[in-house]
């Protein structure tokens, strides 16, 4: 059993006055994926938005509670969100690489952080991110064409250059695999065994057979609350919770 | 006269939308058949049916009528032994027996000219009459026809819809038709000018000096007084006012309305948008003319004044002050407009990058304006042709003289203010001085329709990539 690296404690997220989550408290272990599960609007996607403060996007968002990271507090209003963000990479539902060239797309964040001074430290980055991403082989002769001309899952596979990118500690995805089709889907499970190796990663999916083949630990959230979380195996073999139960056995959701 | 026919044949042709409807229900009834449309189509049949055959013939009517009475009179007084050389000399005894005829006419009247008179009137009775008659078999004939369709449980839904298309059909048929006629009045103009004065000499001239060609008929210049014409057309003058206070005018509105575009939209919370989004599209609704003697009797003086104090020598009518005018007056159609784009940038590629620790201005910069940029310069281009294409601000503030010049303290002038100098006050039509106005018109058009469609080409790729 690894390290807590994660730690959420009472965590409340209200959009305006609707509240969104209920006192979710979810330890999340370092070099491991975490996969959260749940029906629509049962607050997943807003949790581990909350580990790299992108609510702070939405004005009507308010966060209580805690969460730390390697035990330091990051629902803090004089934290600085641009450090966290570099630590907690994060990969979207949707693939939205930028409409720039391949490199553009992976050498953004680096630049934006003032690393990679150089052209050829730069060249490095892009080059190690898109093998980690395992898309180097399939796009490394055209690095100047724009990241929008590419597949869908092979934009997906960009995004997630471009979030490990910067060299976080903690990757974030929400959905990744929604848009795409079984084949690439399959390519970024597979990536994402690998990726656990180096990173601690939390994925939010609709699908339970990806969650009982990419994760060790999985949450079960329902109408804003963490139900139950545990070993993935344990989660769908035997639940403890009448309503995970009927959940991954497809009676409601 | 028409007025009222017009009016009498809508009101009867609405009433008999209820007619149809009950005549058609009956039917169904009485026939126990199941109708082909619903019953208020068949009234909808009977209206279009009574009423667009008597309009159009009362349209065609009302073209032909003068014409064919001018003839028939014009015929009727030679005959009595008026004579005319031309054309000309026949519009106008025309127009004296119409002025008789209406009573307004105080010069001596002969014999000739009476007889005509009165023929006229006669001739006016019969049309008129005869007008009233055959609108009316119109009506008859077209309404027994369609009742007599209904009867036959016809597919009134398909007949109304195909009328309908035709009458929105023949509207933009009508927009377009005055667009292809401006264009061409412009162009035969401008062929008329172009006769007289080299095309070349007119966009490569450097000298604009129109009034030297006041009042000379084009088809009687002399070879000598061609050669002093020839370098009295020169286009360059404007094109390079125009273009320079086009140019101060983008110089001020272009930052601004960007950043107060990007404010508006990345910024501005929803309280503060709702207020002041209106506010700057106020100075959209003010009218031109209020800029123009603002730029002129405030603005103008008050860099005068400044100059003055420092020791430079600025005209009362300056490039700058013009254009500096211009430029608040253009900023909203920036703003609002790349307001709108950088809105439909996508919110996902904000995430993105702000999932990789950018700050919001480091977003906007590397990722919203550059994925807005076609919309951007889509809007800017618009812009441009506006700026080009004003004229109460110009005519105002910027002056009269063609001076080439880049200094923007000086007065200058512009396309448009030229035509309008030209074309106030009492014009010869034969003159080249007036019709180089219209070739001024033509370069304007043909200048704002390339830039419009370059515009539109941007802000079209734009759209494509994200939708």
């Amino acid at each position: 059993m690894s390290e807590a690296k994660i730690k959420s404690n009472n965590l409340n997220v209200f959009y305006g006055d609707k509240q969104a989550l209920f006192d979710v408290n979810l330890d999340l272990n370092e070099k491991e994926v975490t996969a959260l599960i749940g029906p629509s609007g049962c607050g997943k996607s807003t949790f581990i938005r909350c580990i790299n403060r992108m609510n702070d996007v939405i004005d009507i968002c308010k966060v209580t509670g805690n969460i730390e990271i390697d035990g330091v507090e990051i629902n803090d209003e004089n934290l600085d969100v641009v450090s966290l963000r570099e630590r907690v990479g994060m990969v979207f539902q949707k693939p939205n690489p930028f409409p720039k060239s391949i490199y553009d797309n992976i050498s953004y964040g680096p630049k934006i952080h003032g690393k990679g001074e150089t052209k050829s430290e730069l060249d490095e980055i892009v080059e190690r991110s898109l093998k980690k991403a395992a898309l180097w082989e399939e796009v490394k002769d055209r690095l100047d064409e724009p990241g929008t001309g590419l597949s869908g899952g092979q934009q997906q596979r960009l995004c997630i250059a471009r979030a490990i990118s910067v060299n976080p500690e903690v990757i974030l995805m929400d959905e990744p695999c929604s848009a795409l089709d079984p084949i690439a889907t399959a390519k970024i499970e597979e990536l994402i065994d690998e990726l656990k190796k180096t990173y601690t990663i939390v994925i939010v999916t609709h699908s339970m057979a990806q969650a009982v083949r990419v994760s060790q630990k999985t949450g079960f959230f329902h109408l804003g609350k963490l139900i139950e979380v545990g070993k993935t195996e344990k989660i769908f073999k035997n639940p403890d919770n009448k309503m995970t139960q009927d959940y991954i056995t497809g009676r409601f959701g | 006269m028409n007025f009222v026919l017009i009016f009498l044949i809508v009101i009867f042709s609405s009433s008999l939308f209820f007619y149809g409807k009950s005549k058609t229900k009956s039917i169904s009834i009485e026939r126990n058949i199941k109708l082909n449309a619903l019953p208020k189509f068949y009234g909808y049949y009977l209206v279009l049916w009574s009423s667009i055959p008597a309009l159009v013939f009362l349209l065609v009517w009302s073209l032909f009528e003068p014409v064919i009475i001018k003839s028939i009179i014009i015929e009727t007084a030679a005959n009595q032994g008026a004579i005319f050389n031309d054309k000309n000399e026949a519009n106008l005894i025309y127009e004296k027996i119409k002025a008789i005829h209406l009573g307004t006419y105080f010069g001596d009247i002969d014999t000739i000219l009476k007889e005509s008179a009165i023929s006229y009137s006669k001739f006016l009775n019969i049309f008129t009459n005869s007008k009233i008659v055959l609108i009316f078999v119109t009506i008859i004939a077209s309404v027994i026809f369609s009742l007599k369709k209904i009867k036959n449980n016809n597919k009134a839904r398909e007949d109304v819809e195909k009328i309908l298309k035709g009458l929105l059909f023949v509207s933009s048929l009508i927009a377009i038709l005055t667009t292809l006629g401006i264009i061409f009045s412009l162009l035969f103009e401008s062929i008329k000018f172009f006769s007289v004065i080299n095309i070349f000499d007119y966009l490569f001239g450097t000298n604009w000096s129109p009034q030297r060609a006041f009042i000379r008929d084009a088809s009687a210049i002399t070879a000598a007084e061609y050669d002093e014409l020839r370098d009295a057309f020169g286009f360059v003058p404007l094109i390079a006012g125009t273009s320079f206070i086009a140019f101060i005018a983008m110089f001020v509105a272009v930052p601004i309305g960007l950043f107060s575009g990007i404010y508006m939209a990345e910024y501005a919370s929803y309280k503060i948008r709702r207020i002041s989004k209106p506010i700057i599209e106020i100075l959209a609704g003010i009218p031109t003319v209020v800029y123009g003697f603002f730029a002129a009797l405030t603005v103008g003086p008050f860099f005068r004044q400044i100059g003055e104090s420092i020791g430079l020598t600025v005209s009362s009518e300056s490039a700058l002050a013009a254009g500096l005018i211009m430029g608040i007056m253009i900023i909203p159609y920036i703003s609002s407009l790349s307001d709108d784009v950088i809105n439909s940038v996508p919110q996902s590629l904000r995430d993105g990058s702000y999932a990789v620790g950018a700050t919001k201005s480091e977003t906007i910069k590397q990722v919203v304006i550059p994925a807005a940029l076609p919309g951007i310069i889509g809007s800017v281009l618009l812009a441009v042709s506006r700026a080009i294409g004003e004229t109460m601000i110009v005519v105002m503030a910027a002056g009269l003289a063609a001076n080439l010049t880049i200094n923007p303290l000086e007065s200058t002038t512009t396309i448009t203010t030229q035509i309008v100098m030209i074309l106030v006050g009492d014009q010869e039509f034969d003159s080249p001085k007036t019709q180089s106005a219209f070739a001024l018109g033509l370069t304007l058009f043909v200048a704002t329709l390339i830039l419009n469609y370059i515009a539109q080409r941007a802000v079209k790729k734009y759209r494509e990539k994200y939708d």
